[in-house]
């Protein structure tokens, strides 16, 4: 079994920098110091994922305030909304409304990665928001249907992905909760998978991974298993690893083993044996191991724990190998 | 107590003055703070009734003033604040609270504080884990009711957080580790029930039964997070009968910012709850009818109280009097029986400055007696 690990989702901010944003809104402080221990973070970030063995880095994703406002602040089409729940969390994420056309502004998102990323691409992984998670949040004003909306969105971040490539990138994750929560079925799945193949034209031989999370999984696999992605993640605190279908061809298979949603941490030794039914059962490629969902509904501390559980699982499977 | 038809409540809490930020501080009254003091007092004539406090802040000597007569009189003006709006139910406007989470879970043990979860933006809160079973360290709210009962002409509605809240915003640890195998959805919601039904009776409940014991008759229990997971509607109702069961005092559920259809039928199941205080003017938009939710509980059989949330809490915007009479109107309209309904702004109104809010309570006021004397006499 070749098991990979890594973070599929934004780390939460350490306390300092809580309490340095909080002054930054109360006048207490500068965007200068706040932007200091931002890069700060970040590089912290990087050096436990390099230390736990994770193969590609994120720096955390700290600086985003949420998964689609770097592209619903800089993208063509788009103007911000209102606060809006985040699935069932106590989190919420700034509505993006669809004017017209999505078309992106060139070189935007580059400048939006942690620069911990942008100096060593070949190490970062890219965090984006799925097309169509990101047309099923939206409030759609443009005109066009949503079948529209999310094959012209797979378009635009094909464009990105390419541009990011160029640069040096390549591990991509998409987040795509939605394709679980809201399982897409008819033309609607047609044009997730049509946007999927606009992406594949434009990552090469990059590595993507679509990670879904906020529901049981197994509904969904008739569309997760037409994504033409390298991998496709699952929330394992949602989907019952029993009840997995085989799979239709030798694929990569994200499993999201640690649970955000509560501060115990998980036994390795059950987590490994969890992962191998999933192993058994859908024999892929590669295990890409992962918190089942963003580590950010967490705080830094028992966030970081829980990276630690991912490298004792990789270390209890045998790595590299099929134990 | 008999009343006339639509009676008035507040909701929640208020914006607290800035003189009371400060001076409970012990930081001396800027100018604005002072005129602010100056102005409320006039209005509400509070300050008479704790002239030291209130004139030794305006004197420029808060360092000298004891920081609980500070929040007394913070209590105090809310109190005078509600009720010379003309509100038939008040409280202090949580005068004394800063939030509805970290405070309860401070008199609770078996509680670690984990840190910060952000929410959005900067804006986080902080968030404990369950690591032990739930115990009760005092009961709490009490001597802030009995400030209350002590000062209020209206009658009092004492506001707490509901169980089910004050789990869903704590991890769970404690009871999910006493979960054998897989820690799955079946496992979570399993350990979620337990850790509902314990903050229920071994914390909520014995509140509850000391805050009647000291004449509390009204208690609105909030479960703002009720809406966050519709499929456990039954877990909020089984923490709301467990915190309830068997107490003679007038219970209302407070639910705000969900779809309220995703939680029933379960949510009827609440055996006490007299009165359902919901959110509505914030989705009563041009071509969306916001009380037309209210035909669920029709249909359901549902006859208990309406607390009718006719204020939007989330907009400077002063509804008239006319738009408040026209919404209660629409709710008479679906429920069939104006005596079930209670007149109140959707939420807590501290999102809006004390002017504004002063003036929407006002109107909801004046819409309510629109409202009774369009049902006394139709032609008008």
């Amino acid at each position: 079994m070749i098991v990979r690990t890594g973070l599929t989702g934004p780390f939460p901010r350490p306390e300092t920098l809580v309490n340095a944003t909080r002054d930054l809104d109360r006048g207490r402080t500068t965007p200068e110091a706040v932007e200091e221990l931002i890069e700060g973070a970040e590089r912290d970030v990087v050096a436990l994922e390099h230390r736990l063995g994770f193969d590609s880095v994120t720096g955390g994703y700290l600086r985003w305030p949420d998964l689609f406002r770097p592209f619903a602040e800089t993208w063509e089409g788009f103007s911000v909304g209102p606060l809006t729940r985040w699935l069932e969390t106590n989190t919420f994420f700034r509505q993006p409304i669809l004017l017209a056309p999505p078309g992106r502004t060139p070189g935007a998102l580059e400048s939006r990665l942690p620069p911990a990323l942008r100096a060593d691409p070949e190490s970062g992984r890219v965090l984006l928001p799925g097309p169509y998670t990101f047309a099923g949040v939206l409030d759609n004003r443009s005109g066009e249907t949503d079948e529209a909306v999310i094959h012209r969105l797979g378009r635009t971040f094909a464009e990105e992905v390419r541009d990011l490539r160029r640069l040096g990138f390549r591990t991509f994750v998409f987040s795509e909760p939605l394709l679980v929560v809201r399982p897409p079925e008819g033309t609607r799945a047609a044009a997730v998978v049509a946007g999927y193949e606009a992406i594949r034209g434009a990552l090469g031989s990059a590595t993507s991974i679509v990670w879904t999370y906020g529901a049981d999984a197994i509904p969904a696999f008739p569309i997760l298993d037409r994504l033409p992605v390298g991998a496709v993640g699952i929330d394992l605190a949602e989907t019952d690893v029993e009840k997995l279908p085989p799979a239709p061809e030798r694929t990569g298979l994200g499993l999201g083993v640690v649970d955000p949603r509560t501060t115990l941490g998980e036994d390795p030794a059950e987590v490994a044996r969890v992962v191998r039914i999933a192993y058994d059962r859908r024999r892929p490629s590669v295990v890409w191991l992962a918190p089942g969902a963003p580590l950010d509904l967490l705080p830094w501390e028992p966030a970081t724990r829980k990276l630690h559980v991912l490298s004792a699982v990789r270390q209890a499977l045998g790595d590299g190998s099929r134990p | 107590m008999t009343r006339g038809l639509f009676p008035t409540q507040e909701i929640g809490s208020l914006a607290k003055p800035r003189w009371q930020l400060l001076g409970q501080r012990g930081e001396p009254l800027d100018d604005a703070a002072k005129e602010e003091l100056r102005h409320w007092d006039e209005v509400t004539g509070f300050g008479a009734e704790s002239p030291p406090t209130r004139d030794a802040l305006l004197a420029g000597r808060a360092r000298e003033v004891d920081p609980e007569s500070v929040r007394d009189l913070g209590a105090l003006f809310a109190i005078r604040f509600l009720e010379t709006a003309g509100l038939d139910r008040v409280y202090d406007g949580e005068a004394r609270r800063i939030e509805m989470y970290e405070y309860p879970i401070r008199q609770m043990r078996g509680f670690r504080f984990q840190g910060h979860v952000r929410s959005f933006d900067n804006k986080y809160y902080l968030k404990a884990a369950v690591v032990d079973e739930v115990r009760l360290e005092h009961p709490y709210h009490v001597d802030e009711f009995d400030f209350v009962r002590r000062h209020a002409r209206a009658e009092p509605k004492l506001p707490i957080t509901g169980p089910y809240t004050l789990a869903d915003w704590s991890y769970n640890e404690h009871y999910l580790a006493r979960q054998k195998g897989w820690k799955g959805r079946a496992a979570r919601r399993a350990a979620q029930r337990e850790f509902v039904v314990d903050v229920a009776r071994r914390a909520i409940r014995p509140t509850i039964q000391a805050l009647i014991e000291h004449g509390c008759r009204v208690i609105q229990i909030d479960e703002p997070a009720a809406g966050t997971h519709p499929d456990e509607a039954d877990l909020v109702v089984e923490g709301f009968n467990a915190a309830t069961e068997g107490f003679d005092a007038e219970f209302s559920m407070h639910i705000c910012y969900s779809n309220y259809r995703d939680l029933l039928p379960k949510l009827l199941e609440a055996k006490r709850c007299r009165q359902w205080a919901w959110e509505f003017a914030n989705r009563d938009t041009d071509g969306n009818d916001g009380y037309a939710v209210l035909r669920s509980l029709a249909e359901y059989g549902d006859t208990r109280e309406v607390g009718l949330g006719v204020l939007d809490v989330h907009r400077d915007v002063v509804e008239t009097p006319q738009l408040v009479a026209a919404r209660i109107a629409r709710a008479v309209e679906y429920l069939g029986d104006p005596r079930r309904i209670w007149v109140n702004p959707d939420c807590g109104l501290r999102t809006r400055s004390l002017p504004i809010a002063r003036a929407k309570l006002e109107a909801m006021v004046r819409g309510a007696a629109l409202a009774r004397r369009g049902l006394e006499d139709p032609r008008r």
